[in-house]
Parts: C-alpha cells; structure tokens; sequence
C-alpha cells in the first residue's frame, strides 16, 4: 500500500486538475439548460454558439490579438534580450529591474496603470489598446526565456564570427540568432499563452464592442449560459490540437533529419 | 560587440512609457481629489483617510489577507509531497508527470474557473469554500512546478553523502531535502499569493456578488464607480501590503540560509 | 626574417588591475612563439589584443608597418583558434570550415577546392557532413584549425589550444600543429601555461609573470639560461640555492666554493644557483663534491626522481615512555577512568586551561557498561610556574577520580642558525592501547610530543617534515622509545636512470658548466 501510495496521491492531484475540464465537455453535450443534471445529448448548444456573433467575435479577437502580440513582443524581446547582454551593468540592472515591475506588479494593478494612461493622454479604448497592452505585458517574458540562452553562449563563438570576418551585424544573424533559437521559441510560445489567457489586462483597456474570450465569459457567466460550454470544449479541443502539434512536429522534423542523414550516407 | 548595446534602447524608451509611467500615473490619482483629471493637481491624503477611517474597507483588506495566505498554506500542504512524488518518479515519467499537470494551464483560466461554477453550483458549500477551491485550483500548479524544480535541480549526491553519513531516510528527508527545497517553496509562495491576494474574478465567479475581496473593490471604484482616485489609493495600499509580505518572506528564506550557513 | 607584428609598451587594466604593465614584444614572419606564463599572468589578454577583441589602454600594436589599434577583428589578417574552439554547433564541418569564405562571397568551386585543402590538411577527409556534437575532443581541435587557417591569414593566434586534450591526444596534437606550422609557413602565437609544451614546439618562448615579461629567448635558452628563480622554477625542474658570487667563475654556496662560468656580477653578491636534475650525477659515497643519503626515489616512467640530502635538517629527539594499562575502575558508580602524565613547557603554565590538561593528559571516563563518555566534571592540580613535577587529579560528579603528574621543564630547543630553523618537543607518556589505536601514527607523535618547528628570521612555523621512530606501533610493547623530529635539510634533486635504495649514503657531483647563477628577483629572493 505504501508503494503506491505516492501514485494514488498523483492520481488524484490531477483528478483535481481535470475534473472541470471534463466536467465542462461533458454538459456542453446536454439536452438542457441544467449545469448539473445530464437530460440526453444535444449539439444545440454548438449551434447557438456559432450562431453568436459576439461569441464567435471574441474567438476571433482572442486568436488575433495573440498572433499580433506573439509576433511583435518577440522580435522588441529578441532584439533587447541581445542588447542586454552588451549592456553596461546599470542599463540592465534597470531594465531588469523594470520588466520584474512588470512581471511581479498584480495583474490588476498593471491594468489600471494602463487605463489611465490611455484615458489621461485621450487614447480611445479598443482593439488598438488592447493589442498594445498585451505587447506591453508580453515582452519581459519573451525576454526572461531569452536571457538564459544568451548567458550560456560562449563568448567565444562571437568572437569566433568576426575572427573569421562577420561585420558584428553577420554575427548577429548567422551565429547568435541561430544559437539562441530555442529560447526565441520559448519566449513565443510564453507570450502567446499570455495572451490568450488573459483577463485582468484585457478587462480594464479594452473598449465598447472588442471582446476576447475571456471578458466574453466574465461578463456572460452572470446568467447560465450552455453555450460557454460549447465555446470551452471547442478551446479545449483546439489547445490540444496546437499542444500535440507543437510537441509532435519537432519531433517528426528532427527524424526526418536524421532520415535524410542516413539517406545521404 | 558593443555595436549591440544601442539596440536596448528603443525597449527603454518603450518600458519608461509603458511600464514606469502608468505606475506613476497611478501613484498621482491616488494623492489627488479631482475626479478623472489630474490636470488640476490637487495634493491630498483623503482617499487614504477614507480607506482607513471606514470600517468595512479594513475587513476586505484582511479578508482578502486572510484567503491568500491560507490559499498559499494550503497550497504548500498540497503541493510538497505531489512534487516530491514527482521528483522520485523515472526520469521520463518526470516529464510526463510535469506535462500533465501543465496542460490544464493553457485553458483559459475563466473557462475553468467557470467550469468550477457548475461543478459547485448545488454543492451547497459556503461561497468562502468555493472561492478556495477556485483558488487553490488555479494556483496549485505554480507551486508544484516551483517546488519540483527546485528538487529535480537538487544534487542527488547530497542524499546519498547524508546517508552515508548516518541519516535515515526521514532524517535525510528534513535536514537535506526540506531545506535545500526551501528557495522552491519561496518562489512557489511568491507566484500563489500574489495573484490570490489582488484576485477578483475568482471571488465574482465563485463567491456571487456577495463575497468582495480588495479586488473586486478596485474593480468597482474604477469600472462601477468611476472613483479613480480612490481606485488608485486601494490598488497603492494593496501594492504595499504584497511588498511587505514579500519581504517578510524574502527575509525568513535569507535568516534560514544564514542558520543553515 | 621580417619583422610582423611589434608591441609597443602596451598597458592595460581591467576594473583597476593592472594586468599589462608596458609589454615590448617583436614577433617575425614564419615564427612559431609561446607566451608562456601561469593564468591570470596577461598572456591571453595579449593574445585578445592582437585578435582584435580588446584595445590596448596604452601603447601601440604595429602588423607590417601600420598601427592596427582600431582595426576591427573582423578586418585583420589575423585568426584564432580559441580555447574551447568555438566552433558554430548548428553547422556542420564543412560549413564551420567554409565560413569565413563564404562571407567573402567566394565561388562555390573555389570554396569547396579550398575547403577540401583544409580538410586533408588536417586529416579529416569524410567526415565533411557530420555535426560538430558527434566529434570528439581532438577532431574538434582539428576543425577549429581548418576554419581558421583556411582564411589563409598571415599570424594564427591558439589560445591554450590542446588544455581540453587528455594527454595522449595532446602530445599527438603538439607534434601536428608544428608539421601544420611548417607546411603552412606562418606566423603561429601560441599561448600555454604548460612549460613542455612552449619547449616542444616553440621557436621563441616569452615567459610572462604578472604583466611583465621575464625573459624571451629559444627553448634551449630559456632552459639553460634562465635570468631569474621564477623562469627556471616554471621551466622544468631545477635546484635553486642561495649562493654568493665571489669572483668572476667562482661561486660559493653551501659553504664550498666551486668554480663556474659565470661572470660580470658584483663581488659578493648574493645570487640564486640553478642546477638542473639532469646535470647532477649520483657517485659513490666520498667521491662526489657533496656526501649525501638517499632520501626518496620515485620512478617516473623514463628516469627516476632521486633526492639526495647532503645536510640533515634541524633535529629534535625526545623520549617516548610507554606505559600499561592505567584505567581506575570504580565499581560503586560503576565508572572508569583513564589518564597519563605528561610534560610541558614552563611558559604554557600561565595559558593552560583546564580543557588543555584534560587534552593532554588524554583524561577520560566512561560508564562501564555501556562505554557511554562521562563528562569529567573537576580539574585539581597544583601546576606552579617552576619546573618540577606536579599532580594532577580528574574528577567526575560521582567521585571517581585518577591522579597522573604533569612535568613542567624548561624549553627545550634546537636552533640551527645556518639552516634558520628551531624546534622543540617535549617528552611523554602514551600507553600502549593509545599507540595501537592511532590511525596516525607520525601526526599523533607529533602532537603528543608537542613539536613545532619554526623559522629564526620571522618566528613563522615552519614544517616538520621527518619523524624518525623504529618500533611497529601495532607490536609496541611496555618501556622507552627515541622519536627525533626535524625539519627539511638540504635537498638535492637528481634525475637519474640507475636505480639507488632508500638510505643509501652516496655523494653527488656536477661541473662547473652545469652551474647557473641567476640575479636574485627584485625584492621577493
């Protein structure tokens, strides 16, 4: 019993962890209004779902603002993070010591910061303020996946590229980008699930009409509302899909690599 | 290669204005009285006076205290010995284990936070546990992954040099382990409490409109009431109580380092 | 030979340290230099200077005529091989190797010829595609090599190159990068802290010692000729001894004169004496310019390493007195008790505390049954300042108790002003169960015996190197033992090939050619 004890205590820690989400997949299937009773099976709540524009609005904005913010944080991040490790020791101390505000500061706090600097220098709240702060807040994560990376480098290999007589510019994109990729990737991949995932921000600076998921459901959750199900089942099914994806590409890419390899030789 | 060092600069410019300066703009409409405007700067310590002389704003403060530090206990008591299982288990299920419990967290956190809503709707617990399930549910995973971190980066040969020094395995367990873990527990602390103590959606969803922790306060003097500066007072007088429960915390971590030095 | 590169008084710190002080450096077409010096000496930043990653604070670097102070790495005719070869992990050999001339946007025909050179230069042919990670340590070495010289530059700089080598690989690689050197025909600067390696392979080695150089000359210069004690300790392995320059050719040290070839030092100046192991012979007892026994002989795989001491060092013999049983037993509180006497110096009785005679009488006591420590509760003893011999009595709370004396004498010491060394020891009284339970036996006597030696010149410790006893600790038996402690006499080093027993008394010789006298080193000889 002590053997497996450890497991069964695992088991449940994520029994926790799953059960709303199965809990949420199976009701989207229900026949009735009910949250808590299964009267028979039913697809009538996909349909109302994509039969609201808003609903369907707030997918939209979600996945766009994210691909948007994704790309932009990662190329400001990539170009500081190398920056950075140029930098004299008081620019990055500050630096660091910014993005650590911003990271550390409550969610809610950094909201109301950026509303009322938007409302007090007369920017109208909308999708542009919107995207905006999702940049802002995505780009000292895309730089703390960075920085590792750019620590491990050997300085050498720098130095390497301009013995050889890369202009430091050549050296930046033929041997530091390629060598700190992974951490490019990371950092994108952060700042995607940052943003998808936000509310707090996205609640406070946003504006009349733009919607991402996650106000879409705070603000409807006020009623029972079975649609919402249907719109969590349908992210559930789409995260897993981009997760299996992103974890089985890599992995189908670096076979194929090694396939062509043995080809060759 | 210090051509490089001027690519920080556009990001300095950009964190000035986007980070430092909605900190400060936040610091102003707090010392202020004149509605949405700070164009008239007039200097004043009321909306602090008024948070403080009234009686109920103290027991949100202490409430929404109380609810984090107990979320992150419990989130200690659970969390410890599943990253420990974890950090015992074969290098590859490590992995799998870590995947697991990771995945959940790409959901939308109001998806599952509102998937909890229906799972307890007829419960008929009080709207206090529900918010903790709620919470403790949301940050559980930051403190399994913090503390399982610090335990896999752990040297396995400090266990082995206290065994072979004479400890047995529940000896090992509290004079190696538990302390060399305890930067883990820390940032696990850092990451639960933090979020827990500002959280309002949590309490909206979970608690009804009913239970106000000093979230839901914020959000309705800025978005309800349209008092910013008053906003801005309760969201200052948060920030400072979160720095110095971290510095309380930060401080512990460094007396037990200096004990165990 | 034209001269390449020249440093002009070049100066350069680093957060305060100065790490340069002024080098003068010339350096020819086609020479193969070391810089020679322990880490942290500034050869590498020297190196980094020439590469073009740093800038001199002071001082000027001339390449062919022109001051190259502010020319970028990336324009000088100049490569490096780096320590850790930084080669590119996400390019294959062949494209580490085509690097540098892609970016000179070479054909595609001529690259490949150029590369395919390289490649056999280096020995690598089919290993064109594989991925830097699969290489091992030495095929890396190679590749870096490749990349670099297939820029076809005019000075090749290797920054302690072969230091990530296993042994085997760096002789291997020693003997390659000097046939890369000739084939090639140019410049290669070498930095190393391996003195065999700057004498294997270099045509001019510069020995460099906290930023300034020492002396620069051949290998064989270097080797025979060193102008100070720091060159000739960190190129190989010498003898180096005090000495005083009578005359011109005639040194003294160890109180002999010998004649040498030494000239043009001041009359009676003191001077460091280098005599190299090889040059020292080991001749039979009375036949050679020292007497001597054998002290050590180690086989080091060619040659033996012998050392041979012509002067024994300062010498202290003191009297072991070993004794039985003495444990009390007291059956009441069913406790036992033991203790010894012991001696001690008259200037220690002010300073002694009770824990220091419990400690050095070695007073315990135990519970009977269990051997569970009792604390020993009460220290009686009428210790005076006056030599004599007093008791002492241990207590525990129970009453048992054990009385041994404590002899108080005079120091004791020998000094031995020709070789600044004293020492001093004290007799004492151990049974024969503490003996067999040492499990250090020569540090246990050392402590019980209370040696210590010391240098006359400033009163710092100095070691005690030899404790010289003849009984088997694990068969010692009741009565009085002679222990003599002493410190380092003098010490010959001698590589030989015959083979000499331990204890052999011999004497050994050398000519008056195999004799260097060295200036002493400003301030620290």
């Amino acid at each position: 019993m002590r053997k497996y004890l450890p497991k069964i205590y695992l088991a449940l820690v994520i029994l926790f962890f799953y059960l709303p989400i199965v809990y949420v997949v199976f009701f989207s299937f229900n026949d009735s209004r009910s949250l808590t009773n299964f009267t028979g099976f039913s697809l009538q709540w996909y349909e109302k779902m994509f039969a609201n524009r808003t609903m369907m609005e707030s997918i939209y904005y979600s996945v766009v603002i994210a691909i948007i913010a994704t790309i932009v944080s990662t190329i400001i991040g990539t170009i500081t993070a190398i920056g950075l490790s140029k930098s004299k020791r008081v620019v990055k101390e500050f630096v660091n010591q910014m993005d650590n505000l911003s990271m550390l500061n409550p969610e809610i706090v950094t909201a109301i910061g950026l509303m009322l600097l938007f409302v007090t220098f007369g920017i109208t709240t909308g999708f542009g303020t919107l995207l905006l702060a999702h940049i802002i807040f995505c780009i000292p994560y895309v730089i703390l996946s960075i920085m590792p990376k750019i620590r491990q480098l050997d300085d050498n290999l720098a130095e390497a590229a301009l013995d050889l007589g890369c202009t430091p510019w050549q050296a930046l994109y033929k041997v530091i980008i390629p060598q700190i990729k992974p951490g490019i990737f990371t950092g994108a991949l952060t700042a995607f699930t940052m943003s998808f995932d936000d509310f707090v921000i996205s609640y406070f600076v946003t504006g009349p009409g733009i919607n991402n998921i996650s106000t879409y459901v705070y603000s409807s959750v006020r009623r029972i509302n079975p649609s919402i199900n249907a719109l969590s089942t349908i992210i559930v099914v789409g995260i897993t899909i981009v997760l299996v994806l992103a974890n089985v590409i890599p992995l189908i890419a670096t076979k194929r690599h090694q396939k062509a390899e043995t080809n060759e030789i | 290669m210090k051509e490089f060092r001027r690519l920080v600069y556009p990001y300095l410019v950009w964190g000035i204005i986007f980070i430092l300066v909605p900190m400060f703009m936040i610091l102003i409409y707090a010392f202020t009285d004149e509605g949405n405007s700070v164009m008239t700067f007039n200097f004043t310590f009321d909306n602090f006076l008024r948070f403080f002389e009234d009686s109920i704003f103290i027991e949100v403060l202490w409430r929404s205290l109380k609810i984090a530090i107990a979320t992150t206990i419990i989130c200690i008591l659970f969390g410890y010995p599943a990253a420990y299982f974890i950090a015992k288990l074969r290098p590859n299920s490590q992995s799998v284990a870590v995947l697991i419990i990771t995945l959940p967290m790409w959901i939308n956190m109001l998806v599952r936070t509102y998937a909890w809503r229906g799972i307890l709707l007829e419960s008929g617990l009080s709207p206090e546990v529900k918010v903790y399930i709620g919470m403790v549910y949301n940050f559980l995973p930051f403190m399994i992954l913090q503390i399982y971190t610090s335990l896999s980066k752990m040297n396995k040969d400090y266990l082995v040099a206290a065994t072979d020094l004479g400890c047995n395995a529940r000896q090992a367990f509290m004079k190696v382990t538990l302390p060399l873990s305890v930067p883990g527990i820390i940032s696990g602390i850092t990451l639960v409490f933090l979020p827990a103590v500002s959280s309002f959606f949590i309490p909206k969803l979970l608690g009804g409109g009913s239970f106000v922790l000093i979230g839901n306060l914020i959000e309705s003097y800025f978005l309800t009431a349209g008092d910013w500066n008053f906003g801005a007072a309760i969201s200052l007088i948060m920030t400072i109580v979160i720095l110095v429960s971290m510095f309380i915390t930060r401080k512990f971590d460094h007396e037990k380092e200096a004990d165990n030095a | 030979m034209k001269k390449l590169i020249e440093f002009k008084n070049i100066v350069k710190k680093f957060d305060n340290t100065l790490v340069l002080k002024g080098i003068d450096l010339d350096i020819y077409e086609n020479e193969f230099v070391t810089l020679l010096g322990p880490s942290g000496c500034g050869k590498t930043t020297l190196l980094r200077m020439l590469g073009g990653f740093l800038t001199p604070d002071e001082g000027h670097i001339i390449f062919d005529g022109e001051v190259i102070d502010d020319v970028p790495a990336y324009k000088r005719p100049i490569n490096t091989i780096f320590q850790k070869y930084a080669l590119f992990p996400h390019l294959n050999v062949y494209d580490n190797i085509a690097f540098g001339l892609k970016l000179k946007k070479m054909p595609k025909d001529i690259i490949d010829a150029k590369v395919s050179r390289m490649i056999s230069l280096v020995a690598l042919e089919g290993r064109e595609k594989d991925d830097i990670s699969v290489l091992s340590g030495g095929q890396q070495q190679r590749v870096a090599i490749a990349r670099a010289l297939v820029n076809e530059p005019d000075v090749l700089l290797l920054d302690e190159p072969l230091a990530a080598l296993d042994l085997k690989l760096r002789k291997e690689m020693q003997h390659e990068l000097k046939r890369i050197q000739q084939e090639v025909g140019i410049t290669f600067i070498f930095v190393t802290h391996d003195q065999e390696e700057a004498l294997t392979m270099s045509d001019k080695i510069v020995v460099i010692k906290d930023g300034t150089i020492q002396q620069i000359g051949t290998p064989t210069e270097i080797y025979n000729e060193p102008v100070n004690e720091y060159v000739a300790n960190f190129i190989g392995e010498s003898n180096i001894l005090d000495g005083v320059m009578k005359k011109d050719y005639l040194v003294s040290f160890d109180d002999k004169d010998y004649e040498c070839v030494d000239r043009d030092f001041k009359e009676n100046e003191k001077v460091d004496v280098v005599i190299r192991p090889e040059d020292i012979d080991i001749v039979p007892y009375g036949k050679g310019k020292l007497n001597g026994e054998i002290k050590s002989v180690l086989f080091k795989g060619v040659h033996y390493e012998v050392i041979v001491e012509t002067r024994r060092g300062t010498s202290k013999t003191v009297t072991m007195h070993v004794l039985s049983e003495r444990d009390i037993t007291n059956a009441e509180a069913n406790e036992m008790m033991h203790a010894s006497d012991f001696s001690m110096d008259i200037d220690d009785v002010e300073t002694m505390t009770d824990q220091d005679i419990i400690a050095r009488a070695n007073a315990q006591a135990w519970d009977a049954e269990t051997e569970e420590d009792i604390q020993i509760s009460e220290v009686i003893t009428d210790l005076k300042k006056e030599t004599g011999r007093y008791d002492v009595t241990f207590k525990t709370h129970e009453g048992t108790s054990i009385t041994v004396k404590i002899s108080v004498v005079a120091p004791k010491y020998v000094e031995d002003d020709k070789d600044n060394m004293g020492i001093t020891a004290f007799d004492f009284y151990k049974t024969v169960d503490e003996i067999k339970e040492s499990m250090a036996i020569s540090v246990d006597l050392k402590t019980w015996a209370d040696a210590y030696a010391w240098y006359i010149d400033n009163d710092e410790e100095a070691p005690i190197t030899e404790v010289r006893f003849d009984f088997d600790p694990n068969e010692i038996v009741e009565g009085d033992y002679e222990i003599t402690f002493s410190t380092e006499g003098r010490e010959y080093k001698v590589h030989t090939t015959k083979y000499f027993e331990e204890g052999q008394k011999v004497a050994i010789d050398f000519n008056g050619a195999d004799i260097h006298v060295m200036s002493k080193m400003g301030g620290q000889g």
